[in-house]
């Protein structure tokens, strides 16, 4: 296998399309559910929890940037005990990852556009999609991430622009009506879609920058730029829907899209503005695809990850159909179950790392110290 | 040569994936829904759709045999039901993205429009953008069969309209299904709808002979505003108390209103711009609503002699009276809902839960029948007239005898 460099640009737009990813559809209704007018307090309160996460997460990387994550786990939980644990953590993210993420993008599709569409039909071709970039390499994806970055930005900021004359500043207000109580748990719910998953980046990006010593510096950045892109898009729901409106539907984003109109003249244009979701979606399901195939490829010593894309690509598809039986089990599931799955895996694992780090390196002062008094 | 095939294989593939959606449907297989209205008739919904035909939209030579438009209706126990039950006469399938207007008729408002609107906002085809309006003193079938000027198509004629007066004479608004959903939603206000009603001959008004006169004998008029209390019609705003209510609920663009001139006469005052502000108190643990109207306008007409206005201080008189007469307007209407219908159709409630979130917490569930029905406001007016039109003192003063 060749070995993969990036540059550091391409790792911030990588990340912060991998923070908007399908956090940008799903978040302002979830989190306007649970905190009303305040939501965009709770995204705020999120994102700065969410940097200490992600502080967590990067702390090993800073130090030792060339080793990835599947290889500290077996660094440190030795050889068995770290593969079965790599698998699992493989497992249950691809299953919770690319999985749902694929199959959001063909929910989405029939609720809003193809009503009658087969979600097969969708799910396959976006899921070709896929398996193409990550056997293409993390190179292609990032030079495609850096083409289609600015065309996501631009339909992002003319949304935002026309979307201007449509705010109604009292939407936002009374301010903490129900108190400070509701924002914990909105904010670890935009924490668990947007930023606890960022552990996936921690299998992709050690060794695979050309600076490797300043790569958490770009992970950080762009995971700025992605929040700031959530903030913006949580506190356009809530001034120009309302939070009633917000909560109440499946995609408020797409809502809001449709709301534009100006003069009569520039109106019923969400489906151009779908394409930025199809971009920022696109990049989610292939950086977790990647990491997995990756992944494994580590974990069973295959030189080279590309013969497995095809085969994950198909159970990929396969799963994503059947993934959710229906919309209100998917509802339950981000609320209830991915939650703390993301942070048990994307929280207390890296800190269980860091701690056996922590241990392992003072251990063998120890066993010196006792060596030399006995 | 396996490259080659696979390349064959994955054009094959991809052609047949790409080739098209299930659902696609071209222009010339959808009938397009212009206007929608929903009739309560015997327990059951009747739906009618006004469907726009295209041929006769886009030609320029006027006419032809064909109505600019045509109507479909079907009965059914759901709305939904009744809209796929239509395509028994209709040769295409109904189509609503394009839906400018949504009529329910009385019976349909005073039976709950709520179970109707679950449907507008569920479906994907609906865009949040047209207006509800509740027709009075007719179905919404018969409403929709009206032949109109101008616009040739009559759902667009109401959509115009509706905007046109909403800005230039404040009556009427423009309420779309989200907004319609948050009042309904929030526990400080009850929604408001505008009222449409056909004026004059209703037999001729569904005719050509309608519009082949210059003089229309049926028309489709707004009128008055639909008071609800929650999803359910509870009683009809004037034309005068509508106006003063859209004046309070602060969104009033442009009107015009007058005073009495000191002699005979009135002067004609044309508003420009108004803003109103609403705000809470709690006076010794009672509620009291502060509501504060800026307004701006000029002198469109002065129709008795003796009126200096080349003088401050007559202007400032002006304003004075204009706020005077205003104030006791406003608070008529206020009045008058407090004890007629005793439903917050203002807001006031609203604007509690904004300013003080605590005490509308213990306030929200007693707010209609407690609190609103005997609520203390305290309405200021600030009139301030700026220019006098195209010329100073009226020409009325120097009529000679």
């Amino acid at each position: 296998m060749h070995v993969v460099k990036i540059s550091l640009r391409q790792v911030s737009i990588l990340t912060a399309l991998y923070t908007i990813g399908s956090a940008i559809l799903i978040v302002p209704s979830g989190m306007a559910s649970i905190a009303k007018q305040d939501a965009w307090i709770a995204c705020l309160a999120g994102s700065g929890l969410g940097f200490i996460i992600l502080a967590v997460q990067l702390q090993l990387f800073r130090k030792h940037p060339e080793a990835n994550l599947m290889q500290w786990t077996e660094k440190l939980f030795g050889k068995w005990i770290g593969k079965t644990v790599n698998l699992l953590l493989l497992l249950t993210l691809f299953l919770g990852g690319p999985a749902t993420v694929l199959h959001e993008i063909g929910i989405f599709m029939t609720i809003q556009m193809l009503p009658e569409t087969p979600i097969q039909a969708i799910i396959f071709l976006f899921g070709a999609l896929a398996v193409l970039g990550v056997r293409l390499g993390l190179e292609v994806l990032a030079r495609a991430a850096e083409m289609l970055f600015p065309w996501f930005l631009l339909l992002f900021l003319s949304m935002s622009i026309l979307l201007l004359s449509e705010i109604h500043w009292e939407h936002a207000t009374p301010i903490l009506e129900s108190g400070i109580s509701p924002i914990f748990p909105a904010a670890l719910s935009f924490v668990s879609i947007a930023f606890l998953p960022h552990i996936v980046l921690m299998v992709i990006f050690p060794g695979a920058v050309n600076r490797s010593a300043e790569a958490y510096k770009a992970v950080y950045i762009g995971s700025l730029v992605g929040a700031a892109a959530l903030f913006l898009i949580i506190g356009l729901s809530i001034l120009v829907l309302g939070p009633d409106i917000t909560a109440r539907n499946m995609y408020p984003s797409y809502m809001l899209a449709k709301k534009i109109n100006i003069g009569n003249f520039l109106q019923r244009i969400e489906a151009v503005m779908a394409v930025m979701w199809f971009i920022t979606l696109f990049f989610r399901i292939s950086l977790y695809f990647y990491a997995i195939a990756i992944g494994i490829s580590q974990v069973f010593h295959i030189k080279n990850y590309q013969p497995l894309v095809m085969p994950l690509g198909w159970i990929l598809a396969a799963v994503s159909v059947f993934i959710y039986p229906n919309v209100p089990f998917k509802l339950q599931w981000d609320a209830t179950i991915w939650v703390p799955y993301t942070i048990t895996v994307g929280f207390l694992f890296p800190l269980v790392l860091l701690i056996l780090h922590g241990l392992r390196k003072m251990l063998p002062k120890k066993s010196k110290k006792q060596s030399d008094s006995a | 040569m396996k490259r080659i095939l696979a390349l064959i294989l994955l054009h094959i593939v991809v052609t047949l994936l790409l080739s098209g959606c299930w659902n696609r449907r071209e222009l010339n297989e959808l009938a397009i829904a212009v206007a929608a209205g929903v009739d309560w008739v015997d327990d059951r919904y009747r739906l009618t759709v006004q469907v726009a035909i295209p041929g006769q939209v886009t030609s320029k030579k006027s006419g032809g045999p064909q109505a600019p438009a045509t109507l479909y209706t079907a009965e059914g126990d759901t709305i939904f039901e009744a809209s796929r039950r239509m395509t028994q006469v209709s040769p295409r399938k109904i189509y609503f993205s394009h839906l400018r207007m949504f009529l329910m008729d009385e019976a349909m408002a005073r039976e709950g429009i709520a179970k109707v609107l679950d449907l507008l906002s569920r479906d994907h085809e609906f865009r949040p953008d047209f207006y509800l309006v509740i027709t009075r003193g007719a179905t919404a079938e018969e409403t929709l069969k009206i032949m109109t000027q101008m616009e040739t198509i009559p759902a667009n004629k109401l959509y115009e309209s509706l905007q046109t007066s909403e800005k230039a004479w404040s009556a009427s608004m423009t309420v779309t299904l989200d907004e319609l959903i948050n009042d309904l939603t929030s526990s400080g206000k009850h929604p408001v709808l505008t009222g449409l009603i056909i004026t004059g001959d209703r037999d001729i008004g569904r005719t050509r002979k309608n519009v082949e006169n210059i003089d229309t004998p049926g028309q489709l008029k707004y009128s008055g505003l639909a008071v609800f209390k929650l999803d359910k019609l509870i009683g009809w705003l004037n034309e005068k108390d509508s106006r003063n209510y859209r004046l309070i609920s602060g969104d009033v663009k442009s009107s015009v209103s007058f005073i009495p001139c000191k002699n005979e006469g009135k002067i004609i005052i044309e508003t420009l711009r108004t803003d109103s502000k609403l705000k809470g108190r709690i006076v010794e643990s009672r509620p009291e609503m502060d509501i504060r109207i800026n307004m701006e306008g000029n002198i469109g007409a002065v129709e008795c002699s003796g009126l200096d206005l080349s003088e401050p201080a007559t202007v400032r008189e002006l304003e004075a009276e204009m706020e005077e007469n205003l104030k006791r307007s406003l608070e008529s209407v206020v009045d008058k809902v407090q004890s007629k219908f005793k439903v917050d159709i203002f807001g006031f409630g609203e604007a509690f839960r904004r300013s003080h979130p605590r005490e509308w917490k213990e306030m929200e569930k007693t707010w209609n029948e407690r609190y609103f029905p005997n609520l203390k406001t305290n309405i200021h007016v600030d009139y301030k007239i700026r220019r006098t039109g195209t010329t100073n003192d009226t020409f009325l003063n120097d009529i000679k005898e």
